[in-house]
């Protein structure tokens, strides 16, 4: 999808990306300042001092060797900052419909309006809506000139922004529905695994993990790689209907059951993504007895390895590799070692729905 | 309030309108470029143009006239083209566009420089040219700053005196603004008469600038928002 050679030198360090990306969805992970930003802008042809090779999809958008330097405007490819940078003397109809392309589809506006679900705002001033809707409208604005490729920078300040203002999900409609292909900047490895095929991480402006996300979020929370994000225990799945009058819904993630709280909408079922934090799942080394927790998982200790959060656990359970957060005197206390039949106990209002 | 009172509050409503038309794209273009530009050029240029603002207005008019003449460097340009300006309500106007050009200039630059340049990287993305984030985005957001600047600069335009009757005299009916027309008048003792002037001047200068006021203060309101 798109291969890149990009060298950049900012104040701390010089940012050197050599990479062939293919899924169509990448993650940019690493830790604030490691250049995933001027990365993004580089790739959109907002950096005149980047320098190297930009092909996308076998079209040299830059190729310095070759003289060839597209301007951003020939490029095609949609950017959402992390502050959304809605022109403030547009209403949202007008920032959609800045990007719409004279030769633009009937309906696509109306169409993307429906995939971001913005009609309500339509009418209202970038100042007058929130943090998660400029998102929402500036990832319109982006479709709406029909890009080649998006580049999406998550704000920093998402990191607590509520589910339901986060524009995952919303990314998610937009690959299925539009079959765009996207690079996401995320602190959140969760987020990262539900919507990215492949990752890249950065540090200090280098590549330093590589590959399916699944490997590279494993890397980072074995510590193989600095971490600098959070990293969450990710399950896809598929989720059953909610029976009338629980609160709970049964989510079969490869060869686990596991029962999570059930969505508010009673439509959602069927493909899901759910996430639990490690320091959210108990751990013992004998069976555990009249607990209220809902999940209870037998598994095998992989391995463990410690630092200053604490020891971090890799433990086999049900197919599926769980990574726990231990305090050290529990772990001491626990005598774990590699094999160790340990018990894992997850409540389910611990487990997180993403998608 | 006499005809003649009329004509010449006509008389100089036109060239004054006529010489803020004149420099408004010079103006906007100037602006943008100093807002966009860095290092010792934009200072140099930046002192330039502010030199009428410091300058009597007498010296700018001079280097005008010499300008002008039929042997000086423009003049004679003008006069082979069958053009004569001096003396003419064209000089008037010329005389007003170059006094008040660093009052837009100004009001311009100021108005750009708040401009996110964020924002044009946005529209190019968004498929716009460099002219064409300009125009749809640079402007637009602009807009106030620029109509203020254009305000002030019309309103220095009515009352400019010292280059104009050097370049253009003061000849009733063909050159004489009210500001030249308040000087005569007093001049030949009509002190009456040159006060229905003043009096016409006051009004239009205080609507001016009122407006001026007016839309830089809700500019400064909105950006503080």
């Amino acid at each position: 999808m798109i291969a890149l050679d990009v060298r950049l030198d900012l104040p701390r360090f010089t940012l050197q990306v050599e990479s062939d990306l293919n899924a169509p969805g990448v993650a940019v992970l690493g830790p604030s300042g490691s250049g995933k930003t001027s990365l993004l802008e580089s790739i959109a042809g907002l950096r005149p001092r980047a320098r190297g090779r930009v092909i996308l999809d076998g079209v040299a958008l830059q190729d310095d060797a070759k003289g060839v330097r597209l301007p951003p405007e020939a490029r095609r490819i949609g950017y959402v900052p992390q502050d959304a940078l809605l022109f403030p003397h547009l209403d949202v109809a007008g920032n959609v419909r800045f990007g719409l392309r004279r030769d633009a589809r009937r309906g696509a506006f109306d169409e993307i309006i429906e995939i971001l679900q913005i009609a309500p705002l339509l009418r209202r001033h970038p100042a007058a809506i929130s943090g998660g809707e400029r998102q929402r409208v500036a990832l319109a604005r982006a479709l709406a000139a029909e890009p080649r490729l998006l580049l999406l920078d998550e704000p920093l300040a998402a990191l607590d922004v509520e589910l339901k203002e986060r524009i995952v999900p919303y990314l998610l409609r937009v690959r299925d529905a539009l079959h765009v292909p996207f690079l996401y900047v995320t602190h959140n490895a969760g987020e990262a695994a539900a919507v990215a095929g492949e990752a890249l991480l950065l540090r200090d402006g280098a590549v330093v993990g590589e590959g399916p996300v699944e490997s590279v979020l494993a890397a980072m929370a074995a510590g193989r790689v600095d971490p600098g994000a959070r990293y969450e225990n990710v399950l896809a799945g598929e989720l059953e209907p909610r029976a009338a009058g629980t609160e709970t819904a049964i989510f079969h993630a490869g060869a686990a059951t596991l029962v999570v709280p059930a969505p508010a909408d009673e439509r959602i079922a069927g493909r899901t993504v759910f996430s639990v934090a490690p320091e959210d799942i108990l751990v013992s080394s004998a069976p555990p007895e009249r607990v209220s927790a809902r999940n209870r998982l037998l598994g095998r200790v992989l391995s463990a390895r410690e630092d200053e959060d604490g020891t971090w656990l890799r433990v086999e359970a049900e197919g599926f590799p769980w990574t726990v957060r231990l305090t050290r005197a529990a772990e001491e206390e626990l005598a774990l070692t590699r094999e160790s039949p340990v018990w894992l106990t997850i409540k389910a209002h611990s487990f997180r729905r993403l998608s | 309030m006499t005809a003649e009172d009329f004509g010449i509050l006509f008389l100089t409503l036109r060239v004054a309108a006529l010489a803020t038309l004149l420099i408004l794209p010079f103006g906007i273009a100037c602006g943008w470029f100093l807002s966009r530009s860095r290092g010792s050029l934009r200072t140099v240029a930046e002192t330039v143009l502010s030199l009428p603002l410091v300058l009597p207005p007498t010296a700018v008019g001079l280097l005008l006239l010499q300008a002008l003449r039929r042997s000086g460097p423009v003049g004679s340009l003008l006069g082979r083209a069958g053009i004569e300006v001096l003396f003419t309500p064209a000089a008037v106007v010329l005389a007003c566009a170059v006094m008040s050009f660093p009052f837009l200039v100004r009001f311009a630059r100021t108005a750009f420089e708040e401009v996110d340049p964020r924002l044009l990287s946005m529209a190019r993305t968004l498929g716009d040219s460099p002219s064409g984030a300009f125009r749809r985005v640079a402007l637009p957001l602009a807009w106030r700053g620029i109509l203020a600047g254009t305000l002030l600069a019309f309103s220095r335009a009515l009352g400019e005196f010292g280059a104009t009757i050097l370049v253009a005299g003061n000849i009733p009916g063909r050159t004489q603004t009210l500001a030249l027309a308040i000087f005569q008048r007093t001049h030949i003792g009509q002190d009456a008469a040159a006060m229905r002037l003043v009096g016409l001047t006051v009004v239009i200068a205080f609507a001016a600038v009122l407006a001026t006021e007016v839309l830089t203060s809700r500019r400064a309101r909105r950006i503080a928002t």
